[in-house]
């Protein structure tokens, strides 16, 4: 059986990485004009990357470079792993599975920063303290998002908080949970308006250097971070595996696509401002906000 | 299994805190520790403190990012990779480490440890939150409310003024000589005048912005 789940699991990740990029591409060329592309173009992106040399800077710090890398792609299948595919059911099963997202949440903040530090590129370390700069505050926001959610459950672990919603989803139940968490993943998978770290203004940022089968890495490493958070988002927000007729693990990937979705509409239809505005943004009013959804959770679960 | 785990943990926790000073770079040094730091957390996890160890990971991943940060923020080289020579004061410091040691494994050695097993099924979350929130409350939330207002502090000290000067005014370079003009490209911020190389001397009283901040003013 759980054999079973390792597997759905990775062919669910190799399935929505691919779709993913699809989907990005499209937007991409449905909001440039440039048109729409064929669904293959990511294969063909990848086989050329695949193939292509490897370039590098001069003194690269190699180690933290591919460490980056693996971290990434890692804390995206922790996400994956730690989501109940049913009752009862989850491949990391903790009593404290929220918090462990938690840890992920920070530990990429690590990666993407060594990512962008271990280029030894100017435009690649600007990318990344950029990204740090980001990162840990819209984090904070994602913590009480978090609590938040986990209130009427009374549980930190994320099959108690699916259970939870069996009437009412916490998307409904705290109407701004969802959306602030939303931003967590832009940021998390370096996207749109929170793309601060791998952006065109930088000329790619952390992955200005990166050629050949190591931007490939990071470019799928990226794309399955996104569907780890969307399962993350799809179990805390949307009921999770809940759902009539269909068998729990369908509604749980339809949700997950559901939000991978909305998160690539996202990034391509909000503008990213300079980093101090957003700074700005973040402390004065997202941040409220994520203490307002707290005071909601609270209020309504007493 | 448990016993396998634990060793290979501390190995890596010891072999983190060794790198440490092995490192030629502050950002490698500062992520060893992290290193070394998660597999304390994983030990505490083996432990059955669940909350404690995960906590300890996005704790140190946060912490250490930060530090690193400051850390290269503060060097005289900051950028790039170039290896760095990281330890200095040899005898001071040999003498601290070993002095430190001895302590902290005579302290070991000579306390009494705790064996009483946890009872299986026993719910630690619950433990520990009544324990953070009843008999250490007072405690935790004065450590708590320190932390807050050191951290606000900090804030409000290092955001009233950039390096040059108020964050808030552009900024200007301190001048090439004691009390001098400021140093670079210059306008005259005050309308209708101009700056002219020739009368540098003169506009040390005036204001004066950076060329590149203002586009055009003063003509």
């Amino acid at each position: 059986m759980t054999l079973l789940a390792v597997f759905g699991l990775f062919v669910f990740l190799m399935a929505s990485v691919w779709a993913a990029a699809a989907f990005d591409m499209a937007c991409r060329g449905w909001v440039s004009g440039l048109g729409a592309r064929s669904a293959d173009r990511p294969l063909r992106v990848a086989a050329m990357w695949l193939t292509q040399q490897r370039l590098t800077t001069e003194a690269p710090d190699r180690m933290n470079g591919l460490l980056s890398i693996a971290g990434y792609l890692a804390l995206a299948m922790v996400g994956l792993a730690m989501v109940p595919l049913g009752p009862d059911m989850a491949l990391i099963a903790l009593p404290t599975s929220v918090v462990l997202w938690g840890a992920c949440e920070a530990l990429v903040v690590v990666v993407v920063f060594l990512h962008g530090w271990s280029q030894n590129a100017p435009l690649a370390m600007i990318g990344a303290y950029r990204y740090v700069a980001i990162g840990l505050p819209i984090m904070l926001l994602s913590m009480f998002v978090l609590i938040a959610a986990a209130l009427p459950a009374g549980s930190l672990d994320l099959r108690d908080i699916v259970t939870s919603q069996r009437d009412l989803w916490n998307a409904i139940r705290q109407p701004l949970g969802l959306p602030l968490f939303l931003l967590l993943g832009l940021s998390l998978t370096l996207r749109g308006p929170f793309n601060y770290a791998d952006s065109v203004d930088l000329a790619g940022g952390t992955s200005v250097e990166s050629s050949g089968p190591d931007r490939l890495a990071w470019q799928v490493a990226r794309l399955a971070m996104l569907t780890g958070f969307s399962a993350v988002a799809a179990t805390v927000f949307l009921g999770g595996y809940l759902g009539p007729v269909l068998p729990s693990p369908l509604w749980l990937a339809l949700k997950t696509v559901m939000i991978m979705a909305l998160v690539i509409g996202l990034s391509h239809m909000a503008a990213r401002t300079p980093v101090a505005r957003m700074m700005g943004l973040i402390w004065m009013i997202l941040l409220p906000l994520s203490f307002a959804d707290l005071i909601w959770a609270g209020l309504v679960a007493f | 299994m448990k016993d396998i785990i634990f060793y290979v943990l501390s190995a890596l926790a010891i072999w983190g805190g060794w790198r440490v000073f092995r490192a030629d770079s502050m950002i490698r040094a500062t992520f060893a520790l992290m290193m070394s730091f998660i597999a304390v957390g994983g030990i505490a996890m083996l432990m059955s403190a669940d909350y404690i160890g995960i906590a300890t990971v996005f704790m140190m991943a946060v912490e250490m990012m930060v530090m690193g940060l400051f850390m290269v923020m503060f060097m005289m080289n900051p950028a790039g990779l170039n290896p760095m020579q990281m330890v200095h004061q040899y005898r001071f410091s040999l003498g601290a480490g070993i002095a430190a040691f001895s302590g902290l494994t005579a302290a070991i050695l000579a306390t009494p440890l705790p064996d009483n097993p946890l009872p299986p099924g026993g719910d630690t979350l619950r433990d520990l939150g009544f324990e953070l929130l009843g008999n250490s409350m007072l405690i935790f939330e004065t450590a708590g409310v320190t932390l807050l207002a050191t951290m606000v502090g900090a804030v409000v000290l290092s955001s009233g003024s950039g390096r040059f000067g108020s964050a808030g005014d552009g900024s200007l370079p301190p001048g090439l000589t004691a009390g001098g003009r400021p140093a670079g490209r210059l306008v005259d911020a005050v309308k209708g005048q101009e700056d002219t190389p020739g009368n540098g001397m003169t506009m040390e009283k005036k204001p004066a912005v950076r060329a590149d901040d203002h586009h055009g003013t003063g003509h």
